[in-house]
């Protein structure tokens, strides 16, 4: 077997291993947290009876010991049953889920493409240029960038381009009731993938640039320029790709925050996303789509960061997996 | 070379961006009409399921019908689906005469759908959220195809009130289904079919669902092709896809009305809450036997200043449950702002030895910045003479969970700044102050043991005299008024916001979204 084939196999078995813990720890987590789905349900200002409520709780399988409510879940989760949210009319957890995956996955993958593009051309751009003009206004950009939390930026890009200039939808993936069309989703994309990436282009940028900077002093760029290679190729052959590596770790661990940022964007813009679908299912304390979510988004997760660690090779050849 | 193709990669990633804010979104055609239906207290997005629905009903009374429904100013219940109805003098037999309609495939819709309804909404297994309600329901008869005897067992003076929210389902469509099954049934989602002016077509996941025309509709055919209730997680939200039009209807906060109040392309909606707003007293803490103490907070909130200053005026003070006028009698106390008089009753009363400064949790589940401003000027009022609440707020299962638990930790909760559904119906505070809701029999969660007021309650619901109701009520409120389970406080207004290009639109705050006789086949816009 291929020493990376095995270094994948064995990750992936601790990556099973983390998300059963993973399992263990929401479920005590969301039981450790006040209220139930029943408790989220009732309307405090329309009075229903406790025994209406216990009713409910029997309905739901609530009234069962925890670690039985625990097992029957996972003894169903092996099976790839995640059970049925607990909210409308029940739809089933891993269909529901995968119907949000898609969205998110849209979502983060222009936010992310868009940040890797604009943070690695303006971190180059700042380190060949240091102390211009160009480093200093990307600099200031990236600091704003950085400072700005994910509601802030949303909120304030929803009021300035949707409200104001009326040049962006104010929410929503698709134009409700109209025929499907590319160009609807791309309109309805932009706007929030935009402010999605406005953190992570800064970050990526700052990385960039100093990881640029320390290159471009090393030995073996001052060797390439005193044989006379044209600049261009010393930055973008030589040095760019010899820099790369911290930023691929960065952008590894951005998709993990960039699913925390998910959360607001899609709450502010109504992106019908598993951030959107989290912030409802909490809120509704609907334990099994929390619990299928978590997972999902967990496996999600571990497999992006395997790929990272398995892009590290192919970045720098001296970096061998397993 | 190296820096323009860098500004290069930057400028074209950039440009294409932009380029993508000039891509138009798909126009909706002119005869939709999009609409945040499901947003704010009425709403209940993601629900389909009208049994199991405890709001949203304004929404979903555009496909489904009720026997009876409020009239628009929530003030007489008539005809729907039934076209006329008797009551008998002993209050134990309504007969309901069926309206000539068809349900969205063409089906007829009887007698037979009637029974069919009654008994999922008697089953609790079903996912009903009326069984309890129902319980005095002792038979429903077909007496034949366009006739329904309904004959109780008890008299039930909330039964028409129950029946408004109770939606005529197909008994040709789901007979087949197992009763256990249905709530989590896809038909409510995919399928479903009604008799109401406008038929199901579509929900997308968590952002839209959008109704078409009836065309067969016994009222006429709408005026539009289309409606659609999008999604929003909040009401700011709603309320900058309104700004940015597209969408000509929402729920808004009070605080957001006077960002549309004098705007020529909007209309403020207006309408009673029928939520009491009150602060409860928890009855099985001692601090609050006295019922000179009860009384000192009445006249320690200075509640006039608080809906000028907070609300703008746009709420009514409550002295009782209620601020109807055909349920407030003359004379009652209307406990002033008199904070001299609060500190009198509290020194008569023994407060500095009941409880002195020591601080009282005052648990809310309003977490709205208004809320808070509210809380923040009933703390120092009460501060000023001498009694010390924290305000403390928390989500909705946390509250629920605090104030419902089986065991109670009775000092979580001393005292609470709640709403109670006030109306249209008055016997709906039954359950929050009567002796005989006390948990487990009902939500009489404050613990409020007060026989007068019991026997008031007890009285106006064993009424079979619709002319003599309105006076038991006033007789509810009276002993509300006298004993204080609660300090009432305000009954406040809601309000919607929608497009001056919307013709003959009706909307209504009602508590749950009604539902209410909006006639949405009259409805239209103008592009």
């Amino acid at each position: 077997m291929p020493r990376t084939l095995r270094y994948a196999l064995r990750r992936l078995l601790v990556g099973g291993a983390m998300l059963l813990g993973l399992s263990v720890l929401v479920f005590l987590l969301l039981r450790a947290a006040p209220g139930d789905p029943v408790d989220a349900y009732v309307n405090p200002s329309v009075a229903m009876s406790p025994a209406d409520l216990t009713a409910l709780r029997v309905r739901f399988g609530l009234d069962r010991p925890l670690p039985v409510q625990y097992l029957a879940w996972l003894a169903a989760a092996v099976t790839g049953d995640l059970g049925y949210s607990l909210q409308g009319t029940g739809d089933p957890v891993l269909p529901l889920v995968f119907s949000r995956l898609g969205p998110t996955v849209l979502l983060m993958g222009a936010g992310i493409a868009l940040a890797i593009i604009l943070g690695i051309a303006g971190g180059v751009a700042g380190a060949v240029r240091r102390n211009g003009a160009v480093d200093i206004g990307l600099s200031v950009i990236a600091f704003l960038g950085i400072s700005s939390p994910a509601f802030l930026t949303a909120l304030v890009g929803l009021y300035a381009f949707s409200v104001r200039l009326r040049i962006a939808p104010s929410g929503g993936m698709l134009t409700p009731g109209a025929p499907f069309a590319f160009g609807d989703l791309l309109a309805h994309l932009v706007l929030p993938a935009l402010l999605l990436s406005i953190g992570h282009t800064a970050l990526i940028m700052r990385y960039t640039r100093a990881s640029m900077l320390e290159v471009l002093s090393a030995d073996f760029v001052r060797t390439a320029r005193s044989k006379g290679v044209p600049e261009f190729v010393v930055v973008a052959r030589h040095a760019l790709r010899n820099a790369l590596l911290p930023v691929v770790t960065l952008i590894g661990s951005t998709i993990g925050i960039a699913i925390g940022g998910a959360v607001f964007i899609e709450s502010v813009f109504n992106w019908p996303g598993m951030g959107l679908l989290m912030v409802t299912a909490v809120r509704a304390r609907d334990y099994p789509v929390i619990m299928g979510a978590a997972l999902i988004i967990g496996a999600f997760v571990i497999v992006l960061n395997l790929l990272t660690d398995l892009a590290y090779a192919v970045v720098d050849p001296r970096i061998k997996v397993g | 070379m190296l820096r323009r193709t860098l500004t290069g990669l930057a400028l074209s990633t950039t440009l294409l961006a932009g380029a993508c804010f000039a891509l138009p979104a798909a126009a909706q055609d002119a005869r939709t009409i999009t609409g945040a239906f499901d947003v704010g207290p009425g709403g209940m997005p993601g629900n389909f399921n009208p049994l199991s629905a405890t709001a949203g009903f304004t929404w979903l009374n555009l496909y489904f019908e009720p026997l009876v429904i409020y009239d628009a100013a929530l003030e007489k219940i008539v005809g729907a689906l039934a076209s006329s109805y008797e009551v008998s003098g002993d209050q134990l037999t309504y007969t309901f005469r069926l309206a000539e309609a068809k349900w969205h495939d063409g089906k007829p819709f009887t007698a037979e759908d009637v029974r069919f309804t009654f008994d999922l909404a008697k089953n609790a297994a079903s996912g009903s959220n009326f069984a309890a309600r129902l319980t005095s329901v002792a038979s429903v008869t077909a007496t034949d195809a366009r006739t329904v005897v309904v004959k109780l067992s008890a008299p039930n003076s909330g039964l028409l009130d129950t029946l408004t929210k109770v939606m005529m389902l197909p008994a040709h469509a789901l007979s087949a289904m197992p009763v256990a099954d249905l709530a989590r049934n896809a038909w409510w989602s995919t399928t479903p079919i009604g008799t109401g002016p406008f038929r199901f077509t579509r929900y997308a996941n968590g952002q839209f669902v959008s109704l078409a025309a009836n065309p067969d509709y016994r009222g006429g055919a709408p005026k539009v092709d289309r409606v659609v209730n999008r999604y929003f997680e909040n009401t700011a939200g709603a309320v900058a896809a309104l700004r940015s039009g597209e969408i000509q209807f929402t729920y808004v906060e009070a605080d957001d009305v006077a960002n549309f109040k004098d705007d020529k392309a909007f209309r403020v909606i207006e309408g009673n809450s029928y939520v009491v707003n009150y602060i409860g007293f928890n009855q099985e803490v001692p601090l609050w036997k006295d019922a000179r103490v009860r009384k000192a907070l009445m006249y320690a909130i200075d509640r006039g200043q608080i809906i000028k200053a907070l609300y703008g005026g746009a709420a009514v003070p409550a002295n009782c449950g209620y601020v109807a006028p055909a349920f407030v009698p003359a004379g009652i106390d209307t406990y002033a702002y008199d904070p001299a008089k609060a500190r009198a009753l509290l020194a008569d009363a023994g407060w500095a030895k009941i409880n002195g400064d020591k601080p009282i949790t005052l648990l809310t589940y309003y977490n709205t910045p208004l809320a808070g401003n509210v809380m923040a000027a009933v703390q120092a009022m009460l501060a000023q003479v001498g009694i010390n609440v924290v305000p403390r707020t928390v989500d909705v299962p946390t509250y629920n969970a605090t104030v419902y638990a089986a065991t109670p930790d009775w000092n979580a909760f001393p005292l609470v700044y709640a709403g109670l559904q006030n109306g249209p119906d008055p016997s709906i505070i039954n359950i929050g102050l009567n002796e005989k809701q006390l948990p487990p029999a009902g939500a009489n969660i404050m613990r409020v043991r007060m026989p007068s007021l019991s026997a008031a309650f007890d009285t106006a619901l064993g009424e079979t005299d619709a002319a003599k109701r309105p006076s038991r009520y006033q007789d509810v409120c009276k002993a509300m008024n006298e004993s204080l389970p609660w300090a009432t406080l305000w009954v406040t207004a809601r309000y919607g916001v929608a497009s001056t290009k919307l013709n003959d639109f009706v909307w209504v705050p009602a508590p749950a979204g009604g539902p209410y006789e909006a006639h949405p086949e009259h409805w239209s816009i103008t592009r």
